[in-house]
């Protein structure tokens, strides 16, 4: 076991190395750096040279990433390209107010998740299974942007009970998030629920469908404690991957409704970061999120172990 | 009886007179965060959030709602007789935020500040005419200037002239000290920053006690912000959101011709439109109002390629329409008696320049013209594209006859996109500058604009109106374009 953690974690520092590689050769790539970025029609001749000899972007593309890896293992975040501030102290609000997000998001949608696809499997093919089905369908197929924008003209524009869009500062308390959070979760919990039900769904009927449930039913074993000591741990088994997969997707990757709602998140910090061309600000943002991706993977493996003995015997005996 | 309802009714008119003088209510408007970390408030810099500066700061001249200048912190302005020395009778009994006063000194050094080559402001080319500034005692300011300039008052109500006092260029990004109608109680350019009145300004206490200025970068977030009434005004609608807000009901809207154009650029250094015939056929070829109405929903003004606003006092009242008989027959004479292939470039940068292109390609196909459309990404569209490919697509902004045609055609000029290199042009300009009378000034500028007409690369395809939507509860929003705005005016119920 400890070894099983020991080599997934040096194969997770590779990971993460290697992503951060990726992303500072492809932010390379894009035409134009930081300086065409914030002089625009003034990126020419002299300006142009000044600027990029002020920000260091006059030497070659290796020495840069060389320095950034150095300063990041010294402990040393580095600045903004632009406006020269602290990069830890940006980015901590930032992973803070998508940490509040994705927790509220999940605390709405992960009940209703599992409530909703264990529901529909023991009720299958009936109008509540059928109901949940399509709804889930639904929310999954129809893009974000759409959903959020329709809830926002319903709840916003036409009802007034909600705030349609979040005017918060990035480094507000938490609690001053609240109602605003409150459309932008739904829309999360919304596509995640979809997902992880029918995960749930289709993984609880295949175990309904197990012998060892139809000898449980012909012993006798009534239909409440059947379901609760003999199906349900089995078959909540594979949504652990399906949640963990969902909470590193919130973390880093819901750029498409923090736009929408104007909200002060990881996604939008990294968008504005890539069209500025502030490395460093992308480097981080992408060593905070495959180290998250990593972390998260790694927890689901080990929890599937020890909620699943079966695997555990495999593993000991293989180490 | 009567006594006592004659005070009551004074009374009543007493509180009623103080209740209407008091600024009450908060108005609340977004801002773009263009320039994301770097946001600050100093007037000059590059990442200055002129939502903010414009309500916090005053100019020495500003463009009153006629586009003439008027009176800000100076109150009358004379010129010696050949226009190289302009005398400024600046406002007394002024106070800064902070409660100093204000002086020609803190006027001088605003002014001063913008002209250092350390700072390197965008604002610098703005008045690079001036080569002294004297503050001759506390209420006057005097400007020599290197050349004659009549129009020198119209330069001062650029947006970014803000007068800041003397000795806070190192703080005034963080503090927004000045002397407008508003004080800075918080900035924060990404979230929000709250203004509140300040009741001494000079020009009487403002209307609202409180403004708000929210950061929401994305355009569409701004719209549902205005629908869900967390924003209180937004500029810059496009023609499908202003029906969606007429048929909403609830909002005031305003069409506002602002001197803000679209064009397409043909480089006149560059084959074959370095052939002045060339040129003259192209933008024969082109039908400006049918692009207008296809690209913007015909919300602008059209004219005969002049830069000129449509509002501008200086503006040629030409009018030129499609001819695309001339057209093929200039191309013949120029050695194209088959037509003429080119590629034109464009990104989605601006949101009518796609639509723009497509007019174009079709319009000029009947004179024998074969356009292609090169999309080109949007990042780096400035430094790499613009400038420096034959045909490409250009927006420019706002600005004074004077500096709109020195600016873009002058020889030499930084941002002269379409290589412009005209002796005769520039002595045009030379000579409406100096001219003191103004109808004899007007006239030299419409005719430096009639010989762009015939001579220039580039193609003004139209002026855009601006438009605006306001919540009802705004009221006295003046219905110009934003940096004539009179923001102490504004009400709220």
């Amino acid at each position: 076991m400890f070894k099983l953690i020991v080599r997934r974690l040096l194969l997770g520092l590779a990971t993460v190395g290697l992503v951060s590689l990726i992303i500072f050769g492809a932010v390379e790539a894009l035409p134009g750096d930081a300086c065409t970025a914030i002089l625009q029609q003034d990126a020419q001749g002299q300006r142009l040279a000044n600027c990029r000899a002020e920000l260091g972007l006059d030497r070659p593309a290796w020495s840069r990433y060389g320095q950034w890896v150095g300063g990041v293992l010294r402990g040393d975040l580095g600045v903004s390209t632009h406006g020269a501030q602290p990069i830890a102290g940006i980015v901590g609000a930032r992973l803070q107010n998508s940490l509040l997000l994705g927790g509220c998001a999940l605390a709405l949608g992960l009940p209703l998740a599992f409530g909703l696809g264990i529901a529909a499997a023991l009720q299958r093919d009936r109008w509540l299974d059928v109901t949940v089905s399509s709804g889930a369908i639904a929310a999954m197929t129809i893009p974000e942007f759409v959903s959020a924008t329709v809830l926002i003209l319903v709840f916003s524009a036409w009802l007034g009970w909600l705030p349609g869009i979040v005017t918060v500062s990035a480094d507000a308390p938490w609690t001053r998030f609240f109602p605003e959070i409150l459309l932008p979760a739904v829309v999360l919990a919304m596509v995640m629920t979809a997902h992880i039900l029918r995960t749930v769904r289709s993984s609880m009927i295949e175990v309904l469908d197990g012998e060892f449930v139809r000898m449980a039913t012909l012993k006798g074993v009534p239909h409440a404690p059947r379901v609760l000591r003999h199906v349900l741990p089995n078959a909540l088994l594979p949504a652990i991957n399906v949640v963990a997969l969902t909470i590193a997707w919130l973390l880093g990757g819901v750029v498409v409704i923090e736009t929408v709602f104007n909200y002060p998140g990881l996604g939008r910090l990294t968008v504005t970061a890539i069209s500025e061309r502030d490395l460093a600000v992308v480097q981080t943002v992408a060593l905070i999120v495959s180290a998250l991706y990593v972390a998260i993977n790694l927890a689901a493996d080990l929890l599937t172990l020890v909620a699943n003995p079966r695997l555990r015997t495999a593993v000991t005996r293989a180490s | 009886m009567n006594k006592f309802s004659g005070v009551l009714a004074a009374l009543l008119l007493g509180v009623a007179v103080t209740a209407v003088a008091q600024p009450k209510g908060t108005f609340r408007q977004a801002h773009e965060v263009g320039f994301g970390t770097a946001s600050d408030m100093d007037p000059i810099s590059r990442g200055r959030v002129f939502h903010v500066t414009e309500k916090v700061m005053s100019r020495l001249v500003r463009p009153g709602l006629d586009g003439k200048p008027a009176p800000d912190l100076a109150v009358s302005w004379s010129a010696n007789a050949n226009a190289t020395e302009w005398t400024f009778k600046l406002r007394e009994g002024v106070r800064f935020h902070n409660g100093k006063p204000f002086t020609a000194a803190d006027a001088a050094y605003s002014l001063k500040r913008v002209q250092d080559p350390k700072l390197d402001s965008p604002a610098r080319a703005a008045i690079g005419m001036v080569s002294r500034i004297d503050a001759v005692d506390p209420t006057t300011l005097k400007l020599t200037l290197s050349a004659p300039f009549a129009d020198l008052p119209l330069i001062l109500t650029d947006y970014r002239l803000m007068v800041i006092p003397e000795g806070s260029g190192d703080t005034i990004k963080s503090t927004g000290i000045g002397t407008g109608p508003f004080k800075v109680e918080k900035f924060d350019a990404q979230g929000t920053s709250v203004l509140v009145a300040n009741t001494d300004y000079y020009d009487g206490a403002p209307g609202v006690a409180r403004m708000e200025i929210i950061g929401i970068p994305d355009a569409q977030a701004r719209f549902q912000a205005l629908l869900g009434k967390q924003i209180d005004m937004m500029p810059g609608l496009t023609a499908q959101q202003k029906t969606l807000l007429d048929r909403m009901g609830g909002f005031t809207l305003q069409e506002i011709p602002t001197g803000n154009w679209r064009g397409i650029v043909l480089h006149t250094g560059m084959k074959p439109f370095d052939d002045v015939r060339v040129r003259r056929a192209v933008r024969l070829a082109v039908d400006r109002k049918a692009m207008l109405g296809l690209a913007a929903g015909g919300a602008g003004t059209v004219g005969c390629d002049t830069p000129v606003g449509p509002r501008d006092q200086y503006r040629s009242t030409r009018t030129c329409a499609q001819d695309i008989a001339a057209a093929k027959a200039l191309l013949a004479q120029a050695g194209y008696p088959n037509g003429l292939d080119m590629e034109i470039n464009v990104a989605t940068l601006e949101a009518v320049w796609p639509a723009m292109a497509e007019a174009f390609q079709q319009q000029v196909a009947a004179a024998g013209i074969r356009v292609k459309i090169v999309t080109v990404p949007t990042d780096g569209y400035w430094s790499n594209v613009w400038m420096k490919r034959p045909v490409t697509m250009t927006r420019w902004n706002d600005r004074p006859a004077d500096s709109a045609l020195n600016e873009v055609y002058r020889s030499g000029m930084k941002w002269n996109e379409s290589g412009f290199k005209d002796a005769k042009f520039d002595a045009m300009l030379d000579g409406a500058r100096s001219e003191l009378n103004f109808e004899r000034r007007r006239a030299r500028y419409v005719e430096a604009q009639d010989y762009l007409w015939e001579n220039g690369g580039t193609i003004v395809g139209f002026h855009v109106n601006l438009l605006v939507g306001a919540a009802s509860r705004v009221k006295n929003l003046d219905a110009v374009e934003n940096f004539s705005i009179r923001w102490h005016k504004i009400t709220v119920d």
